[in-house]
């Protein structure tokens, strides 16, 4: 039942990461400063290597 | 020069990152499925996998680990010995990998687990610049071992928990080391990846009937438990004979004996012993690369175990072990932990004739200092049927 619940807890803070992915992606197309869309772009690699299970 | 259009900005930025994250994501899955070679002595009778003693550990996964057996078929002592407990500490895996490759045991039986912590071996410390890979030249050509970190993969076991809480004692740990094997004994089936872990290594030790065990260690010179034999209560008598022979007639450095605190839990040497009926030993030995004041941090460090900043913490006496410009060599800290390894299997069958394990093939603490290489098999000289991978 500790597995499975864990398991869950797992899937969840996937789906955290997920979802501010795509709030920094929204960011990053709506942004008109140069310097913001920088920071997105970078801010976007921890999650993408994260959701792709590589880091 | 033109103005870039902020489109064209984004679209630049986008392709930077993904370039970078391309090559960073080649090198991280490069480094997270590399397979390691353990060419086992004839004297290796049969290969389990840790998921064999306890569904704790499913199958296939990332901690499923090899458990290599070498079982004389005449009745003695039963040994367990435990390598890459911590990934970050070399000679865990090195030293287990070289008796898998070179042990014969006449009597009695030995169980090598050479990746205990397997997730761990996957994945580098964040923000320590640790090297990806560590190398030793063999007489065969360069043999390639995956540099880990203390705790086992974020992507195995993610989130941590506010407090680690650990199973059975309550005590409060810190939470990152819920991933940490070396503080999860003896471990919990129904919790998190290392905990699972250590349940199913302690399956292992009570359905074998395992007399003692040996978990392999190193630790910064910073750090007071440093070159010693930590030994549970029932193996204090063979801790001491080892400690006091080795330093007398082998090392040049002294190795200490220190009696496991009853009152630190989640570590081999207490909770094996406490939750099993075998004497449980961890042992070990300076590694400079683990020092917080130490410079560049590459292989070289790594392997050489020389730093002029510790050296020059050494001459000022701050540290726990001798630090002078030889350094702590590879060839040194892994001689040093066979030949405990050596002396406490014959320490303890002089102890307890009736778990006597004679053993041969271990090189000695000379030839290893000489010529380390020379004890790790070329996979292609033997029969495939004895190459595995780690």
């Amino acid at each position: 039942m500790l597995v499975l619940i864990n398991g869950f807890i797992t899937l969840c803070t996937y789906g955290i990461a997920l979802f501010f992915l795509i709030s920094i992606v929204r960011s990053f197309l709506k942004t008109k400063n140069v310097q913001d869309a920088i920071v997105y772009a970078v801010m976007m690699v921890p999650f993408i290597l994260r959701m792709l299970r590589l880091k | 020069m033109k103005k870039l259009s902020l489109n064209a900005v984004k679209v630049i930025a986008l392709c930077v990152i993904a370039f970078c994250m391309a090559i960073a994501g080649f090198l991280f899955r490069e480094h997270r499925t590399f397979k390691e070679t353990v060419v086992v002595s004839e004297g290796c009778t049969e290969v389990k996998k840790l998921s064999d003693y306890s569904d704790a550990i499913k199958p296939g996964s990332v901690n499923d680990c090899n458990v290599y057996i070498y079982d004389s078929g005449v009745e003695g002592g039963t040994f367990l010995i435990i390598g890459g407990s911590h990934p970050e500490e070399p000679t865990g895996p090195m030293v287990a990998q070289l008796l898998a490759e070179n042990l014969k045991v006449t009597k009695g039986k030995v169980f090598i687990i050479t990746r205990a912590n397997n997730s761990a071996s996957t994945i580098t410390r964040i923000g320590e610049a640790y090297p990806r890979f560590y190398t030793l030249e063999t007489n065969y050509g360069t043999r390639t071992w995956r540099m880990g970190q203390r705790h086992a993969a974020e992507l195995d076991s993610w989130p941590d928990p506010e407090v680690y809480i650990h199973y059975p004692s309550t005590q409060n740990l810190a939470n990152v080391d819920i991933r940490n094997l070396n503080r999860n004994w003896p471990g919990k089936e129904d919790g998190l990846l290392s905990e699972r872990t250590a349940f199913a290594i302690m399956e292992l030790i009570r359905n074998e009937g395992v007399d003692y065990t040996l978990d392999y260690h190193e630790a910064e010179l910073e750090y007071s438990v440093e070159n010693t034999l930590v030994a549970h209560d029932r193996g204090f008598d063979v801790a001491s004979m080892v400690s006091m022979t080795l330093t007398a007639d082998t090392f040049d450095v002294p190795i200490g004996m220190e009696f496991s605190p009853a009152a630190l839990r989640g570590l081999s040497h207490r909770d094996i012993g406490d939750h099993s009926n075998a004497a449980s030993f961890l042992v070990e030995v300076a590694e400079p690369m683990l020092d917080r004041i130490r410079g560049v941090t590459d292989e070289k460090l790594l392997m050489e175990g020389k730093d002029i900043f510790v050296i020059k913490a050494g001459e000022h006496g701050l540290l726990y072990a001798p630090m002078d410009e030889n350094g702590w060599p590879i060839e040194k800290r892994v001689a040093r932990h066979v030949a405990t390894t050596t002396r406490l299997i014959e320490m303890y069958s002089m102890m307890h004739p009736d778990q006597e394990i004679l053993v041969e093939g271990i090189p000695t603490y000379q030839e290893l200092l000489t010529n380390l290489g020379a004890y790790y098999r070329n996979p292609a000289a033997v029969d495939s049927s004895r190459v595995y991978f780690d």
